[in-house]
C-alpha cells in the first residue's frame, strides 16, 4: 500500500475506502519505520449539497433537511437552526419547549458518548468494551424512540417550540432507563481507569497541551481534555441551559485517556441535568405561532452539540425561504489537531487518534465555493443535482 | 491497575439471554408515539393542503374528485416519506395521523409505496380514470 514520493518519504495512505474507517476520509502519514512523522488529511467524500438545497426549502421543510446533515446529533443541528430562525423572527419558543429541547439534547449526547466510547474502544481493539457500551447504548435509543417516536431522527422541534410533550408514564420509563445508564457509566468510568491494557493505548497518546488546543481552535470534549473551559452551555447558555445549568467538565492531562474520562464524566453530568429537568419541568404550551415569512435579517446560532461547538449562519430576505444557510459543525475544527498530534506517534495508534475527536465525516463536508473571476455563475438546486448525476454517470 | 477489568461482565453475560431481539420470530409492539406510516382520514379533510406546503419529501398529493362535496383522495408515497410528521403538525383538523402498527414498510413491490386514502368509490373512480385515458389525472400541488 506504500507510495514513495519525491522527497523520498514513505506515505501511507489510507481511505477514502478502509477497512479502518467508518466513514470516508482520506488520509496520508508519512512514516519513518513505524514512527509518524507528518499527515495530511483530505476530505470532501460525502458532499451532499446540503446548504444549497436549505435555499430551495422552507423555513419549515429546512428543519428536516438539517436534522440529516449528521445522524448522531441530529436534534442539535435542528434546535441550533429553529433558535436561529426564532431568533430572527422575534420569537421565544414557551419554558416547556425549551425544557424538552434540553431534554432531547442531554440524552441524544449520552447516545452519542456511548457510542463513541464503542467506536474508540473498538479502534483500540477492546472489543468487550465496545458490545456492552452499544448494547447499553440501546437502553438510551429506546428512550428516544419512545419520547419522540424515531430512533435517529427524532424531529422534536418545529419553529417556534416542540411537537412532543412528557407524560408521567414517560418520565417514569426516563428516570429508570437513568438509574441502569449511571450505574454502567460508573462501571466504564472504573474500566477504563484500571484497565492496564487499554490505558497502555490511552495514556499519554496524542498528548495535546492547552496552550496547542487554543491555538488549533479545537473545540468540544477534546478541547475540555486539554484543559479550555469551553462549553457552550455554560458560557453562553441557550433554550433550557439557563434554567437547568450544566457543571463545566474538564481535565488537564490532553491525552486520549482524558478524552475518555470527560466524556464519560460529562454522561454523567448528563444523568444529573436529565432529572433535574424532571423534577422542575415547566409547565404551559408546547409552541408559539411564527409567521411564514421570517423578517428580513441575519444571525449567528451557537450551540453545543456532542462533539463542540456548533455554528450556524442564517440570512433571510424576508420571503419564506432562508436566503443562505451556512453549517459549521464541531468536528472541522478538531481535524487540526489530528495532524499535529499525530507527529511523533506510532502508526498504529493512528485510528484511535482519530477516533479520539469523535469525528463526523458526513458532518464536514458541505459546499466549498470556487471562485474563478472568468467563469462565475449561480446554480440552483436542480441545476446542481443534474450536475451530480452527469458527473458520477 | 489491572488486566482483565471487563472479565467480570464477559462470565456474567453467559449465563444471561441474548442482549439481541430476536426479530422477526419475536416482535415487540412498538412504543405508542412512533411515527410509523401516515394514515388519512377523509371525512374530516377540507383540502386546504397545508400538510402538502410543508412536505419536505413532497410525500403528500391531494387530488380533489369533488371540491363541493369536499371529496378528496390523498395519495402517499411511503417510500419519499422521512417520517417526520410535520403533515400531522400541520393539520388543523386532526385528519392525519401516524401509525404505530404499520411500521414494516420495505417490500420488493413498486406498488406499495403510492397508497391511496380516501371514500373506497372516490379511489376506484380516479383508479379507472388513469387506466383507460393513460395518462395521470391532473393533481393539485401548491
Amino acid at each position: 500500500m506504500e507510495k514513495q514520493d519525491s522527497n523520498g518519504k514513505f506515505i501511507v495512505p489510507i481511505g477514502p475506502q478502509h477497512p479502518a474507517l467508518k466513514e470516508p476520509g482520506h488520509f496520508e502519514f508519512a512514516v519513518e519505520g513505524e514512527i509518524v512523522t507528518g499527515a495530511a488529511v483530505r476530505l470532501g467524500y460525502v458532499h451532499r449539497g446540503i446548504e444549497k438545497g436549505a435555499e430551495a426549502r422552507n423555513w419549515t421543510q429546512n428543519i428536516y433537511l438539517l436534522e440529516r446533515v449528521c445522524g448522531i446529533c441530529s436534534h442539535i443541528h435542528a434546535t441550533a437552526y429553529t433558535l436561529g430562525v426564532e431568533k430572527l423572527a422575534n420569537v421565544v419558543a414557551p419554558p416547556r419547549a425549551q425544557a424538552i429541547r434540553t431534554l432531547v439534547a442531554e440524552l441524544e449526547r449520552i447516545h452519542s458518548h456511548l457510542l463513541w466510547l464503542g467506536v474508540a474502544a473498538h479502534e483500540g481493539g477492546f472489543d468487550t468494551l465496545f458490545m456492552f457500551s452499544w448494547r447499553d447504548r440501546e437502553t438510551v435509543m429506546d428512550l428516544l424512540e419512545m419520547i419522540t417516536g424515531n430512533r435517529v431522527h427524532y424531529s422534536t422541534n418545529i419553529l417556534g417550540g416542540v411537537k412532543i410533550d412528557l407524560d408521567d408514564e414517560k418520565i417514569t420509563a426516563i428516570r429508570k432507563g437513568l438509574d441502569f445508564l449511571e450505574e454502567r457509566t460508573h462501571h466504564y468510568l472504573k474500566v477504563i481507569n484500571t484497565d492496564e491494557t487499554f490505558l497502555g493505548r490511552t495514556r499519554d497518546v496524542g498528548t495535546m497541551s492547552r496552550q496547542q488546543a487554543e491555538e488549533l481552535g479545537a473545540v468540544g470534549p477534546t478541547a475540555r481534555a486539554s484543559g479550555v473551559p469551553r462549553d457552550l452551555r455554560v458560557e453562553a447558555p441557550y433554550a433550557g441551559y439557563h434554567e437547568f445549568p450544566v457543571r463545566l467538565i474538564t481535565a488537564t492531562e490532553g491525552d486520549l485517556h482524558a478524552r475518555f474520562v470527560v466524556r464519560m464524566n460529562e454522561c454523567l453530568d448528563c444523568y444529573r441535568v436529565i432529572r433535574e429537568i424532571l423534577d422542575r419541568l415547566p409547565g404551559g404550551e408546547l409552541a408559539t405561532r411564527v409567521p411564514r415569512r421570517i423578517p428580513e435579517g441575519e444571525t449567528i446560532s451557537r450551540v453545543e452539540a456532542p462533539r463542540g461547538e456548533l455554528v450556524y449562519f442564517i440570512k433571510s430576505t424576508g420571503g419564506d425561504k432562508p436566503d443562505r444557510i451556512k453549517v459549521r459543525t464541531p468536528s472541522l475544527c478538531n481535524w487540526g489537531t489530528v495532524t499535529s498530534v499525530a507527529v511523533g506517534h506510532k502508526l498504529a495508534d493512528m485510528p484511535m487518534l482519530l477516533a479520539g475527536i469523535d469525528p463526523c465525516f458526513s458532518c464536514n463536508d458541505r459546499m466549498v465555493r470556487v471562485n474563478r473571476p472568468d467563469q462565475s455563475q449561480t446554480w440552483s438546486w436542480e441545476n446542481l443535482r443534474q450536475y451530480g448525476i452527469e458527473y458520477y454517470r | 491497575m489491572k488486566i482483565g477489568a471487563m472479565l467480570g461482565d464477559i462470565l456474567r453475560s453467559l449465563f444471561k439471554k441474548p442482549a439481541t431481539e430476536l426479530y422477526p420470530f419475536v416482535k415487540n409492539p412498538a412504543p405508542e408515539d412512533l411515527r410509523g406510516a401516515l394514515q388519512y382520514d377523509p371525512s374530516k379533510c377540507t383540502g386546504c393542503q397545508l400538510c402538502i406546503k410543508d412536505c419536505p419529501a413532497n410525500a403528500i398529493e391531494l387530488v380533489t374528485v369533488d371540491k363541493v362535496n369536499k371529496r378528496f383522495v390523498m395519495r402517499y408515497y411511503p417510500d419519499r416519506c422521512v417520517y417526520c410528521a410535520q403533515c400531522v403538525q400541520n393539520c388543523r383538523f386532526k385528519c392525519l395521523a401516524m401509525s404505530d402498527e404499520q411500521w414494516e414498510l420495505a417490500t420488493t413491490k413498486r406498488e406499495a409505496f403510492v397508497v391511496h386514502y380516501g371514500k373506497d368509490e372516490d379511489v376506484e373512480f380516479l383508479l379507472e380514470k388513469a387506466a383507460n385515458a393513460g395518462v395521470e389525472e391532473p393533481c393539485i400541488q401548491e
